[in-house]
């Protein structure tokens, strides 16, 4: 599965000598929520350069993105179903606990009732997190099956991204729900990229435009 | 040294805070109706009610409990007598008996939670508990059956 | 009490806390006919005469009945106070039951496997119902001094009918048990029964239902450390150095050591830890660091064995076991013939309740608590390599969590024995989930290899060869014979039939433990064998139900095939649904299936409905059975759909239930059960329920979708 995305993820990725003419007509419009400049706390931006529309950049920068979204470490909690995922290769809970309208499971079959405020240790232990969670039912946020471009545009629309402003999108790259993809637990991998990568790929796919890469 | 509350009692424990309370239940406190099964959050023998929610006590470590309400299989009532146990002893649900202890302190959630439920809504609830001698059927039925006795404020 | 050789002193101390006690039982190798009871009051017990003793009975009138078998989930503890209250004629939940200690010479057999438990010794016990009764009725009417066939028992009491005077026990065991015991005691009829034959409540669920049952887990004994031991992962492995600095430095750790055992024909190693906490020992264990030594012996991969299995089939007769006629020149004419392989998996027992034992060693004495399906065999084998005399190895059984066979092997209470003597105390050893699924033994995987052909409409040639490790060879004086389990599944009623038929093992070996599994050979022969007679159903043009029909003439099972075909609707079975049936005997009972399938609206292959019918001759619980018969369901279900245990270089690749998965609720199919009555001797009910499940479910997906499955286990998901 991970090398099957890889060489997918290759048709995709925008390489040094290309041009984009396709993304560029495929530009989308940016949410007006999203125009603020105002930085998030807890995110060091400083490195980056100033906010400025650029659709190649951005989209270069949202396939760095798409890898680790796709990546077992987020796409697992964000199911096409309403069953998470397990393991490497993605596939269903074994004990199919479900989503539950909060995201936070159902009955005896709550998140919580297995996956701790920390890992626990040893090999196929629960990982864990004190805000264990899926999305909620009435805001699935989907991540499996998306393409680059239905992923793109789902993250910034509001009444798709769980109502989050341009601020919010980029402070969520410091959540600790989604750090913790970082530190999986034992024999998990993390995303393909590095946290820090991840968080740069992300603020700049943000402050380019956030553009969508091109419908393939 | 840590304080726990189970079953409305208090005992005082000096235990590795990093103990699971599945451990700390069973060998130290010494209540041994909360099974262990597998030790990984796989099986369910294990469950107890932490503060009403049915934790996998096997992985949960015992200072997580610190301060809470823990209930297990005994504190499920005082005399045998919750719907759900009624149900189980009328059906004759278990058969090794083994997992059971967690079975009903699931299904416990999920009467509390959904009074009347479906097939589905067993189903969902009950999947994290596993019967090696394949009680299911009757388990359902006897979820049914404690919803109706619960109903009749039994 | 039924404790044998009781000192004076003793019995007299408990004499004053109970009562005096009446104790009847048998001698139990011996024949029904033969069965001779003793009887013992306090004079009795001067004499030092060694009880055997089933029922007690003290002055207040309290009852106990003992059940010398394990209760494991399927209903012994249960079944054998049925019975035995049935002609004693007391109220069952007045009844203290309480489980007998190993001792064969006392019980007989109390090997709890082979569906045994009812079958083997339900007429001795009814036989030792009706004669305590007598007794019993006898003091009264002596007492009374009325005519014996003036009075009768009733719920604990002899009744005068005359009268209506009454005793209850209590006040008539003295007298009864100075009486002879009498002869030519006349059972009740099947129609006069009280208990026997109804749907009773299980005695022990409510001891299920808040935690009371003490499972071996749960037994605790005053000064009792836990330990658990990091056996080499690889099957037959051993120690080659170890470092326990670390473990030793965990707080609770108490001792670690190496134990070194004979299992398997073969040496098994590890290292025990022991410590003040279950948890304690398992993080003791988590920081060993051990050399294993892994030479010396095969390590095994699946595919090659299940490679192997096919190139022998293909190439050798094997040793013959059982043959009618000859198939094999009616084989090689040309006609419809089929030529098959089936193939079936390792399987792990995977009881919910891991391994587990407490032994206390003492020099010449050795108690054992534990899970236990065999408890004299744990004795005899015990006192053998312990060099301790049989009556000082004490073994007492909890409720099992589970056994499927698992738990009637020695090695765990052995394991137990040597820790608990090198650090001189009682100690429980427990297993984790990973050893009780990783180290085995398990249930072989079998091939078969299976040829057959049809003329006019019937079978004119049935021969099969299997190849895969035969358990007969725990003795090693079995080897060169055929698999004696070789026809296990096949109903004999076949071979009445069937003209040219034979039945052939072609030995294999490899170096993997393995043991009974419930339901043992019939697990896998099934599959092939009722598997294997659909194809040739379908290869005569006859509808399979028929095909059986013809060729099982015997009437119980006419009878069973028409109350499948009329519960099941088997003949107006409608478009878009598959139907498969299999029917199967072992252990003296027969089961037959019906399974019907469709596509779900994915297009995925759903089971709609499982029909069964059991018949077990004579039976003491009708929902007894129905839990069986559910329970049988969901684990041929787990063998022939979602586990195996698949070996990789010398190791189990079974790990834990993330890796060997198991049934849960979501796949639990509809299942209808039908209990057919006649007048046969009593079967098994444990175990005959399995085998024919895997086959009707394929049978019925053949039906459906042309797709013959004759390699389990297989994705239902994905057919």
């Amino acid at each position: 599965m991970q090398q099957l995305l890889t060489i997918k993820l290759r048709h995709f990725l925008p390489n040094k000598t290309v041009t984009f003419p396709a993304f560029i007509f495929a530009v989308i419009a940016l949410m007006a929520a999203m125009s603020s400049t105002k930085e998030p706390s807890g995110l060091d931006t400083s490195s980056l350069e100033k906010p400025r529309k650029d659709s190649i950049e951005s989209v270069k920068a949202f396939m760095q993105v798409y890898q680790v979204l796709m990546s077992p470490r987020c796409m697992n909690c964000h199911p096409s179903g309403d069953v998470p995922l397990q393991g490497e290769d993605s596939h269903l809970h074994a004990m199919q606990p479900q989503r539950g309208k909060d995201g936070r499971g159902l009955y005896a079959m709550k998140c919580a009732n297995c996956h701790q405020a920390a890992n626990t240790p040893g090999l196929h232990m629960p990982p864990g997190n004190p805000n264990w969670h899926m999305p909620p039912a009435d805001m699935k946020m989907v991540f499996q099956g998306r393409t680059p471009h239905q992923l793109a545009k789902q993250l910034i629309h509001p009444a798709q991204n769980g109502h989050k402003s341009r601020e919010q999108l980029l402070a969520h790259a410091a959540d600790a729900l989604v750090i913790a993809s970082w530190n999986p637990g034992e024999g998990r991998t993390p995303p393909p990229l590095s946290q820090e990568e991840f968080a740069k790929a992300w603020v700049k796919w943000i402050k380019k435009g956030a553009y969508a890469p091109a419908e393939k | 040294m840590i304080t726990l509350s189970v079953n409305k009692k208090t005992y005082q424990l000096d235990v590795d805070p990093n103990m699971p309370l599945l451990w700390a239940i069973r060998d130290v406190i010494g209540l041994t109706g909360t099974k262990y099964g597998c030790g990984a959050a796989q099986c369910g023998a294990c469950m107890v009610h932490l503060n009403g929610e049915a934790v996998f006590s096997c992985v949960t470590p015992v200072s997580r409990a610190v301060g809470q309400q823990v209930i297990t299989i005994e504190g499920l009532s005082a005399g045998n007598d919750h719907p759900l146990q009624l149900a189980w002893q009328e059906l004759d649900v278990p058969q090794c008996g083994y997992c059971h202890s967690g079975q009903l302190m699931s299904a416990a959630v999920l009467l509390r939670e959904n009074p009347n439920p479906t097939d589905e809504d067993i189903d969902q609830a009950m999947a994290g508990n596993i019967c090696r001698c394949g009680t299911y059927s009757r388990i359902r039925k006897a979820i049914h059956h404690a919803a109706e006795l619960q109903k009749n404020g039994k | 009490m039924p404790t044998n050789s009781l000192s004076r002193r003793k019995f007299l101390q408990l004499s004053s806390l109970s009562g005096t006690a009446l104790c009847l039982g048998y001698y139990f190798p011996l024949s029904a006919d033969a069965a001779q009871i003793l009887n013992a009051s306090a004079e009795a017990a001067e004499t030092e005469i060694e009880l055997n003793a089933w029922i007690s009975i003290n002055t207040s009138g309290k009852v106990t009945i003992f059940s010398h078998r394990a209760e494991m989930g399927q209903g012994a503890f249960q079944a054998i106070p049925q019975i035995v209250a049935e002609e004693l004629a007391v109220v069952l939940k007045e009844v203290n039951i309480l489980f007998a200690p190993g001792d064969n010479r006392k019980y007989g057999s109390q090997i709890t496997g082979g569906s045994s438990t009812v079958r083997s010794s339900y007429k001795n016990l009814l036989k030792l119902g009706a004669t305590a009764r007598e007794m019993l009725t006898e003091a009264a009417s002596t007492k009374w001094g009325v005519s014996k066939t003036d009075c009768y028992a009733e719920a604990g009491h002899i009744i005068h009918r005359p009268t209506g005077r009454k005793f209850h026990y209590g006040e008539l065991v003295v007298e009864a048990s100075k009486l002879k015991v009498p002869e030519n005691i006349t059972l009740k009829p099947r129609s006069a029964y009280q208990l026997i034959g109804k749907p009773l409540k299980r005695q022990d669920t409510p001891l299920k239902t808040n935690g009371a049952a003490i499972f071996g887990l749960d037994k605790r004994i005053p000064g009792m450390l836990y330990a658990s031991v990091e056996r080499n992962p690889r099957l037959r492995g051993k120690v080659k150095s170890f470092d326990d600095t670390a473990a030793r430095k965990v707080p609770g750790v108490k001792d670690v050591f190496l134990v070194k055992m004979k299992v398997f024909n073969t040496d098994r190693e590890g290292i025990a830890v022991v410590a003040n906490s279950t948890w304690a020992a398992f993080q003791g264990r988590k920081a060993l660091k051990v050399e294993w030594d892994d030479s010396g012996f095969e390590h095994v991969n699946s595919e090659d064995i299940f490679r192997q299995h096919k190139e022998i089939l293909e190439t050798r007769e094997g040793i013959s076991f059982r043959k009618t006629g000859d198939p094999d020149p009616i084989l090689k004419q040309g006609g419809q013939k089929i030529d098959a392989l089936y193939q079936t998996p390792y399987q792990a027992h995977a009881c919910m309740e891991p391994l587990n034992c407490i032994a206390h060693y003492q020099g010449d004495k050795l108690e054992i608590w534990g899970p236990i399906q065999g408890p004299d065999w744990v004795q005899d084998y015990l006192s053998e390599e312990m060099g301790l005399k049989r009556e000082n190895v004490i073994v007492n059984m909890t409720f099992l969590g589970g056994g499927f066979g698992r738990k009637a092997f020695m090695d765990y209470p052995y394991e137990a024995t040597l820790i608990s003597k090198q650090i001189g105390g009682p100690v429980q050893v427990v297993w984790t989930r990973e050893d009780d699924l990783n180290q085995g033994p398990f249930r072989p995987g079998v091939s078969y290899r299976c040829e057959g052909m049809v003329a006019n409409g019937e079978i004119s040639a049935f021969k099969v060869r299997m190849a895969g490790q035969n358990i007969d060879h725990f003795s090693d004086d079995k080897r060169g014979e055929a698999n004696s389990s070789a026809t296990e599944g096949f109903l004999e009623s076949y071979f009445a039939h069937l003209k040219n038929v034979s039945f052939a093992d072609v030995p294999f070996e490899t170096p993997i433990p393995i043991m009974w599994w419930r339901s043992v050979y019939a697990s896998t022969n099934g599959f092939a064998f009722e598997s294997f007679l659909d194809e040739l159903a379908l290869a005569a043009g006859k509808d399979p139900l028929e095909f059986r029909r013809v060729h099982l003439q015997e009437e119980r099972l006419q009878q069973l095939i028409n109350k499948l075909e009329a519960v099941s609707g088997w003949k107006s079975r409608k478009k878009n649904e598959g139907y498969g049936t299999a029917i199967t005997e072992c252990f003296g009972s027969y089961a037959g299936y019906v399974v019907k399938v469709s596509r779900n609206a994915e297009n995925k292959v759903q089971i709609d409905q499982v029909w069964a019918v059991m018949d077990c001759g004579w039976y003491v619980n009708p929902d007894t059975i129905r839990a069986q018969v559910e329970g049988s369901v969901i684990m041929a279900l787990g063998a022939a759909t979602i586990h195996e245990v698949t070996f990789k270089d010398g190791l189990a690749e079974a790990n834990n239930f993330y890796t060997y998965h198991m049934p849960r609720i979501t796949d639990a199919p509809l299942v209808e059960i039908h209990v057919m009555e006649n007048e046969a001797d009593a079967g098994g009910v444990g175990e005959p329920g399995l085998p024919p499940f895997a086959p009707a479910l394929t049978n019925a997906i053949f039906d459906l979708t042309g797709k013959r499955i004759r390699n389990l286990p297989f994705d239902l998901t994905s057919v």
